[in-house]
């Protein structure tokens, strides 16, 4: 059953080369994980591309039906969606990070490749689930960001926001994995020497990007909890009737959405620091503060996001201090621009295609960033939002920026990616026409938005003032879409015929350009020690400050080429099936959420539980410590312990998300049933036994430590039973509210009180499952080592579990006298 | 430079963090008693009618040093590498600032008007 890790043969180690189709079904490799990221999100940005031209399309002229106005929703929320989820996100992590990371820190691979192909699969089908529309019909159509109340079933009878929340849904959980992957990664896989202030800007990005997913998606994925259930289950979590409020769904969608704006930009940040001093031929000028800048813009976007708000009604105290930390948050994006320019200043430039697209992203990320100041302002905010004007601002920092920054990082790392150049003189033609066409196109919006031109109106009349400005940004954005063209031919033509590129075309400064072009399958022969910032650089000329025009090489061979010996001494993990198969399980349920046919989504997770069960079954040294990676990282410590404990990050933000909702809705609930019908005997006692079952897991962890395997086993059949025991006080707990006439759509306390309490009951029966899981591994011998980190592993779980339950308890049973009202 | 690098399997590490031992039995039961003692004095201020008017401070700091003895006994955050303390506090500090956050939003700012 176990896959053992192959040796490699030489003439195995292109890691495009081999495999067949299979190969590329099964790869566990970052490099063709980042590959199938590539062409999925490039096919999609074509598709994305074609929305747009069909949004400038309908707004060529006034009065125009050339669309349906339905299909014209559909089209436009499908534009933003497609761009953002599908397009900009999977091409900055999925691709660009899968790629680069093991490459720029001197890894072999990312900490749990399984999981990464299981991102991608993930992320894969839940785009086709949010693209079904287009073959059975009703794509999304409320906007990218899906405004309650008018996403209820009573607005919105068709399936469109069923794909949305479906889809999204699907894509969040492919995010989150990505996300704690590459965390786990750059904190604890980075090659010795590399310290924090050594690493790659890129590799910043990444890292504080990856912070940002896990903290942020979850209160998304709350949102879209709560609209499934309003959507299938009849309940009322933004609707005013009921006592709720749709504001809700907007600060639960803007906590992740403004995250999400950084989440797009720094690894945009990130690229244009790599590109701008290789062709400049100077260091990157103030990384350290380029490094804290980074930080501190993520930690604020978490405090900004009433600025999409201010519409709102939140009052003149909100309002205010949101629009304080919108303004702050400029000075560290002021510090960032700064230091690029200043890097670029005095350099030695080489106008290369990626350099001309980074310093076109300066420009038009800054004139972005300019018009998004103005909107810190609440009173310049009232008079703007819901405009051409914003749509204008975000097209100037996601595509004149983000998108910019992308194109950069094509040029320059297509070279290390395939082997070959791209063509520069079809890269020179493209930038100058996507230049000058992209401000053409969205400099003209300012104006109209200023005009009163109302963003996603459909059409509008002739004496608005408006028909020039229209007609001459839809032929701009024909010519912006053909200039694509030009860019999708010239990697499909280099991608064969390009020029030759050696292992560092470009006479870069990181480690990823030390190994050959296209890189080996085990990316690193021998680990690198890095000494300094800019390692490769220093290598080669002995300074980071060196020019190295005319300056003679310190080191030629940096990492001499592998004899047949030293690689076959190298071991691989084997490709797996498991992953797309769990992917293929979770969409499987998500359809059958989709049509409501609840026997599909069972046999999903069914399907999901098994592969789950049978991958971790695939690991040789199932439930042993692995000191071999230990003793690897970077930090000493192992790389599934800070896995898990960076889920358990992740999933506080979840739980903070359901418990806020319960205690903001619990006065405005109407009407009984309400927080009196808690009975608090029968949860005391479940308390209790929930804190016991802790005290066994404990215990089963000091016995297997102690290698008495009996005992161990023993503690974790008991803990798994305690787990049982609290779930079977839930059930019998919820099933006499049934018949107490609580419906889970009785009021806004029955719905919030049901599916709080419900995900910690799903919890622990996942914990269930993992215990049980984890003892018949025991009573198999399979675990006995020194830690018995599988078992620490699955407490961990266990423990929080637990801890979420103190606070449950305190919160909504103990306390469920207080109330506001 | 290949000088400086080293062999598939060797690792070199400058800040390489030692994971403390795990406590014994004994310290997880006097855990597991006083997380007994806590939840019963829950329960006791919960039904006493003279604390109902410090009912909620006294839930919570008892929840808090429930909290605390699990994360960091059960949990091994007092013995483990305080890189993961440092992975649970900061999320944990999110989280508690998205719920005061939104509270203070719904129930005494802009949102209470429904």
């Amino acid at each position: 059953m176990a896959a053992q890790p192959k040796a490699l043969h030489l003439e195995q180690a292109n890691y495009l080369e081999g495999g067949g189709i299979y190969g590329w079904l099964t790869t566990i490799d970052h490099k063709r994980i980042a590959v199938l990221y590539g062409i999925s999100a490039l096919v999609l940005m074509a598709l994305g591309g074609t929305e747009a031209m069909l949004v400038r399309a309908q707004l060529i002229v006034p009065n125009n039906h050339f669309l349906s106005a339905d299909f014209y929703n559909q089209i436009f929320t499908m534009h933003g969606l497609t761009m953002i989820f599908l397009v900009l996100m999977p091409l900055e992590t999925g691709f660009f990070g899968n790629f680069l990371i093991p490459l720029q820190i001197g890894a072999r691979d990312v900490a749990f490749p399984r999981l990464n192909a299981l991102s991608y699969w993930i992320f894969l089908l839940g785009a086709i689930a949010l693209n079904l529309g287009w073959i059975f019909g009703g794509l999304p159509n409320g906007g990218w960001f899906g405004y309650a109340n008018l996403t209820e079933r009573a607005y919105a009878p068709g399936i469109n926001i069923d794909y949305y929340d479906i889809g999204l849904l699907i894509l969040g959980v492919s995010s989150v994995m990505s996300a704690l992957n590459f965390f786990v990664t750059i904190v604890n896989m980075r090659a010795p020497g590399m310290t924090f202030m050594r690493m790659p800007m890129f590799i910043w990005a990444l890292l504080v990007t990856v912070i940002l997913i896990l903290l942020a998606f979850p209160a998304l994925t709350v949102g879209l909890i709560f609209l499934f259930a309003d959507r299938y289950f009849g309940s009322h979590f933004y609707e005013v009737i009921a006592g709720a409020t749709p504001m809700l769904w907007q600060h639960l969608f803007w906590i992740f959405g403004h995250p999400e704006v950084y989440i797009m930009a720094l690894p945009a940040f990130g690229m244009i620091s790599e590109v701008l001093p290789v062709f400049s031929r100077k260091p990157l000028f103030g990384y350290p503060m380029m490094a804290y800048s980074i930080i501190l813009i993520a930690f604020l976007s978490y405090g900004v996001w009433g600025h999409h708000m201010f519409a709102t009604g939140m009052g003149p105290v909100a309002d205010s201090a949101f629009a304080i930390t919108s303004m702050l948050i400029a000075i560290p994006t002021g510090v960032k621009v700064f230091s690029w320019i200043a890097t670029v200043w005095g350099g030695r430039l080489r106008f290369t295609t990626a350099m001309l697209f980074a310093l076109g992203f300066i420009l038009e990320f800054t004139i972005g960033g300019l018009s998004g100041i103005m909107h810190a302002s609440a009173p310049i905010d009232l008079e703007q939002t819901d405009s051409y004007f914003i749509v204008a601002h975000f097209h100037y920092v996601l595509f004149g920026g983000v998108l910019m920054a992308i194109l950069a990082a094509f040029y320059y790392y297509f070279p290390k990616i395939c082997g070959r150049f791209m063509n520069e003189t079809v890269g020179k033609w493209h930038f100058w026409l996507t230049t000058i066409f992209f401000n053409c196109t969205f400099f003209p919006m300012h104006f109209l938005g200023e005009w009163g031109m109302p963003r996603r109106i459909y059409t509008y009349a002739p004496d608005m003032g408006w028909n020039f400005w229209n007609k001459f940004e839809s032929i701009s954005a024909f010519c912006l879409g053909a200039s694509f063209l030009l860019f999708f031919a010239n990697i499909a033509w280099s991608w064969f015929n390009g020029e030759h590129a050696g292992a560092d075309p470009w006479d870069a400064r990181t480690l990823e350009w030390s190994i050959p072009s296209p890189p080996p399958i085990y990316n690193f022969v021998k680990v690198p020690v890095v000494h300094s910032r800019d390692a490769f650089w220093v290598e080669k000329y002995g300074d980071v400050e060196a020019s190295g025009l005319g300056e003679k090489r310190v080191n030629v061979e940096f990492l001499p080429p592998a004899s047949p010996e030293e690689v076959a001494g190298i071991h691989i993990p084997a490709a797996s099936l498991y992953p797309i198969l769990m992917a293929g399980a979770i969409f499987l349920a998500g359809l059958g959420m989709l049509v409501g046919w609840f026997r599909l989504v069972f046999m999903g997770l069914g399907l999901l539980a098994f592969c789950a069960i049978a991958m971790s079954f695939e690991y040789r040294e199932w439930g042993e410590d692995n000191p071999h990676q230990v003793s690897e990282s970077f930090l000493g410590l192992d790389n599934r312990k800070l896995g898990v404990w960076s889920f358990i990050g992740s999933e506080c933000v979840f739980f903070a998300s359901l418990i806020s909702t319960f205690m903001v809705y619990k006065s405005r609930s109407i009407g009984v049933p309400d927080a009196q019908i808690l009975n608090i005997p029968l949860t005391s006692f479940s308390t209790f036994i929930l804190l016991m079952s802790s005290l066994l897991m404990v215990l089963a962890l000091a016995g297997f430590q102690r290698n008495n395997r009996f005992w161990g086993t023993f503690w974790l059949f008991g803990t798994a039973v305690f787990g049982l025991i609290f779930l079977g006080g839930q059930v019998y707990e919820f099933g006499s509210f049934y018949h107490e006439g609580m419906l889970y759509n009785s009021n806004l306390f029955s719905q919030c009180f049901y599916t709080l309490v419900g995900f910690h009951g799903f919890h622990v029966f996942i914990g269930v499952v993992w215990l049980i899981t984890v003892a018949i591994a025991g009573m198999k011998g399979k675990i006995g080592s020194k830690r018995a980190l599988s078992v620490e592993l699955c407490g961990l779980y266990w423990h929080f579990v637990d801890i979420v339950w103190v606070v449950i308890f305190t919160l909504i049973y103990l306390m469920r006298t207080i109330n506001r009202a | 430079m290949s000088d400086h690098a080293i062999e598939h399997g060797h690792g070199v590490h400058a800040h390489a963090i030692t994971e403390d031992h795990h406590p014994g039995a004994a310290v997880y039961l006097l855990v597991a008693v006083v997380l007994i003692v806590l939840t019963a004095m829950e329960i006791g201020v919960f039904y006493a009618p003279f604390l109902q008017a410090w009912l909620v401070p006294l839930l919570i700091i008892l929840a808090v040093l429930k909290f605390i003895l699990v994360a960091g006994f059960y949990m091994h955050l007092k013995y483990d590498s305080s890189v993961f303390t440092t992975l649970f506090a900061f999320p944990l500090l999110l989280a508690m600032m998205i719920c005061g956050s939104l509270m203070l939003l719904f129930l005494y700012l802009g949102h209470h008007a429904g």
